[in-house]
């Protein structure tokens, strides 16, 4: 009676010899290859963290390889990124209360049959 | 011999007759094999005919057509940068419609292309606005072969502000030609650094009428609208044959005509600015490519009212380039309608594990679009700003220019991509895009990479070639340059992650967003019950009292003459007698009389 009940807990013991797929199943190999790495936990942590220190290594070379003297804002260091930090965040964050000022319904400009303009 | 006098008259016809002769021969193939030679070989063919030189502004074909001096073939550096983008996105779309067999698409996408050639090389007014007209009833046939009620509507609507636009510029085009007494190109105006550009003076009212009809075309501010209504009610390939030719000839017709012409330095500018907080909000992400259209036709028009030879090389720079990442992106998003039939960032996600070449594509767009270094985008628009920066008094211009590309990057760059293959994942699994589709992808992606790692060739092909290899050689990838752009994008990426970071994102939500086509779609048809409601309630008071008359005239009409009615009732011989009588002395007193 009792070997019935070990035989479950040995096969979970025993190493697996099946090789076990990358991606999910039916996942094209190409996205398995280039793509899996991003679901990883931390992925998007990491990548900001990289990402961050990318844009102070570009700053950093432009103060150290521009000899001039800072004569306008295009040669400012740092100019360039503070325009894309700030004027992405301002196109995004916009979204919020246009989206509620300006969004409609889908079905919005249809009308009901008989009436003018006739949409549906 | 007879091969040679074959290829001597090929050469004097206007390319856009080839694509135009392959149309008819894809609409009577019979088998796929005729059909893609047409569909491909039509745009080689016209491409060979453009590059046999020389390309030196002087006129191929002239002929006279009721006493008018017409040239239907005039090629020049402006025109032939132009043309070879038509070419490049007709083999394209081409590639890319391999798999669907549809005669109307295929032809109207063919007439459309050599229609959008014919009006780069037209060498006169006449012309030019005959193959304006043909294009755009090619292109409304593209939103029609939808074969959907809505697709119907849209379509409509499109063919009816187009040909507003083309009817201004006809009127125009008269008018000018009348004033300017010919209607040649090379006749209305100087040549500037030897090209014959910004030769139409809009201050007069012919020239306003044709910049005004150019300007719909090129979807200026508040006349942009026909852009998002029409992408999204197109099939997978007909935005991809739709979106490269009109706006871009309006481009072209803007450098020909208005080169210089300062408002257009403001309207380009705001043409680049609004779009981006439109495509935000937006769900269907075929709406977002068209704003993103407008963004970068913004670009152009700015860079062709700032006037200066690098800015000219800019906007021709940046059409063709703008051509090829653009058709790409309406690729990837067509491969993905084809697959899930819808393409609205809401119910999309996640795609990139049974589509990861379309998702690379996609990437290869965006990076271009986004003008990361070394890649097509980055050729093109670094000249643009490039002017914008050293031109007086333009600082805010260029800030704004900088602001848009930073929104670019939101728009297409993030947006496209990371909703529709990455993000929350919807839980789709479509298989990956056919083969042809897939084929057409790459050879963009591969464009991107070309011109955007060996940029010499086409630089060469700009309309001032010295300039542009100058600014190739010493501006183009300088190390400020390819620094400050990086910076533009790695912090405008790390505003993206932090904003999603900490759900500040806008969440993709169903629903149509406002826009001008409110007053046409729902104000027009709401002033329009409200002026004419006293009227329709006075025209049923109206009726009312005629069928009451009516009604009356009936009843009485049934009681006289009916069976026993006073008519029909017998009457006595002797009644009858009298009555003649009566009457007989009546005409006898009349005559007597008389």
């Amino acid at each position: 009676m009792s070997e019935p009940t070990e035989e479950p807990a040995m096969k979970a013991e025993a190493p697996s010899t099946e090789k076990v797929p990358l991606g999910e199943p039916g996942e094209h190999p190409l996205s398995v290859l280039l793509f899996s790495w991003m679901r990883s936990k931390f992925f998007f942590r990491v990548a900001m963290a990289l990402l961050a220190a990318f844009g102070a290594v570009l700053v950093a070379l432009e103060i150290a390889l521009s000899g001039k003297a800072v004569t306008s804002l295009a040669n400012m260091p740092g100019f360039f990124g503070i325009v894309g930090f700030a004027g992405f965040g301002i196109a995004v964050l916009s979204g919020w209360p246009l989206g509620r000022l300006m969004r409609r319904p889908e079905d919005y400009y249809d009308t009901r049959s008989g009436e003018a303009g006739r949409d549906r | 011999m007879t091969v040679d006098r074959l290829v001597d008259f090929a050469v004097t016809m206007n390319p856009g007759f080839f694509l135009i002769i392959a149309a008819l021969l894809v609409a009577v193939a019979k088998d796929a094999f005729t059909r893609a030679v047409a569909l491909i070989g039509g745009p080689i063919v016209a491409l060979l005919v453009m590059l046999y030189p020389p390309v030196s502004g002087a006129e191929v074909s002239r002929e006279v057509f009721m006493g008018l001096g017409l040239s239907l073939y005039r090629p020049d550096s402006l025109s032939l940068i132009f043309g070879l983008g038509f070419v490049i996105a007709s083999v394209l779309g081409g590639i890319y419609s391999l798999h669907r067999r549809d005669r109307l698409q295929d032809a109207a996408g063919l007439v459309y292309a050599g229609a959008a050639l014919g009006v780069v090389f037209a060498g006169d007014l006449i012309t030019l606005v005959m193959f304006v007209e043909l294009a755009t009833v090619a292109s409304a046939l593209l939103v029609f072969a939808t074969r959907t009620g809505p697709a119907y509507r849209a379509g409509m609507r499109f063919l009816t502000i187009q040909i507003i636009a083309g009817l201004m510029l006809m009127a125009g085009a008269a008018i000018y030609g009348v004033q300017a007494g010919t209607y040649l190109i090379t006749g209305l105006g100087e040549l500037w650094n030897g090209l014959v550009i910004g030769i139409i003076d809009p201050s007069t009212f012919g020239g306003m009428l044709i910049l005004i009809g150019v300007g719909i075309k090129a979807g200026f501010p508040l006349m942009h609208n026909w852009l998002t209504d029409a992408y999204p009610n197109t099939t997978e390939t007909g935005a991809v044959v739709l979106s490269p030719y009109t706006t871009t000839m309006a481009v072209y017709l803007l450098a020909r005509f208005f080169a210089g012409y300062d408002p257009l330095i403001w309207i380009g500018a705001a043409m680049t600015v609004y779009p981006v907080f439109f495509a935000v909000m937006e769900n269907d992400l075929k709406k977002v490519l068209a704003y993103s259209t407008n963004n970068q036709i913004g670009l152009m028009v700015c860079a062709i009212g700032l006037g200066s030879t690098l800015s000219i090389n800019g906007a021709a720079a940046h059409a063709v380039s703008h051509i090829v990442f653009k058709t790409l992106l309406f690729m990837t998003l067509g491969a993905v309608q084809l697959r899930l039939g819808t393409t609205k960032a809401s119910e999309l996600g996640g795609l990139h594990r049974t589509m990861p070449w379309t998702a690379l594509a996609c990437l290869a767009g965006s990076a271009s679009m986004a003008a990361l270094p070394f890649l097509a985008g980055y050729t093109s628009k670094t000249m643009i700003t490039t002017a914008a920066e050293s031109g007086p008094g333009l600082l805010a211009i260029w800030m704004l220019l900088l602001f848009a590309s930073a929104g670019g990057l939101m728009m297409s760059g993030i947006k496209v991509p990371f909703m529709t293959f990455f993000a929350q994942d919807s839980g789709k699994r479509p298989i990956e895009a056919p083969f042809n589709m897939l084929l057409a992808m790459g050879v963009a992606s591969g464009l991107c990479l070309i011109i955007g790692l060996y940029p010499g060739w086409f630089y060469a092909l700009l309309p001032f070639r010295d300039q542009a290899q100058e600014f190739l050689v010493q501006d183009l990838f300088s190390m400020s340059h390819v620094l400050q752009q990086l910076q533009l994008l790695v912090f405008a990426g790390l505003a993206f992650m932090v904003l999603w970071w900490f759900r500040l994102y806008p969440k993709e939500q169903p629903g149509v967003i406002l826009d001008v086509e409110w007053l046409w779609r729902k104000a027009g048809p709401m002033a329009g019950r409200a002026m004419t409601g006293p009227l329709r309630r006075a025209g049923r008071i109206v009726s009312g009292l005629i069928s009451a008359a009516t009604g009356g005239i009936q009843t009485a009409s049934r009681q006289v003459f009916a069976a026993d009615g006073v008519v029909s009732r017998k009457v006595p011989l002797s009644a009858t007698a009298i009555w003649a009588v009566c009457i007989l002395g009546l005409v006898l007193l009349i005559s007597l009389f008389r």
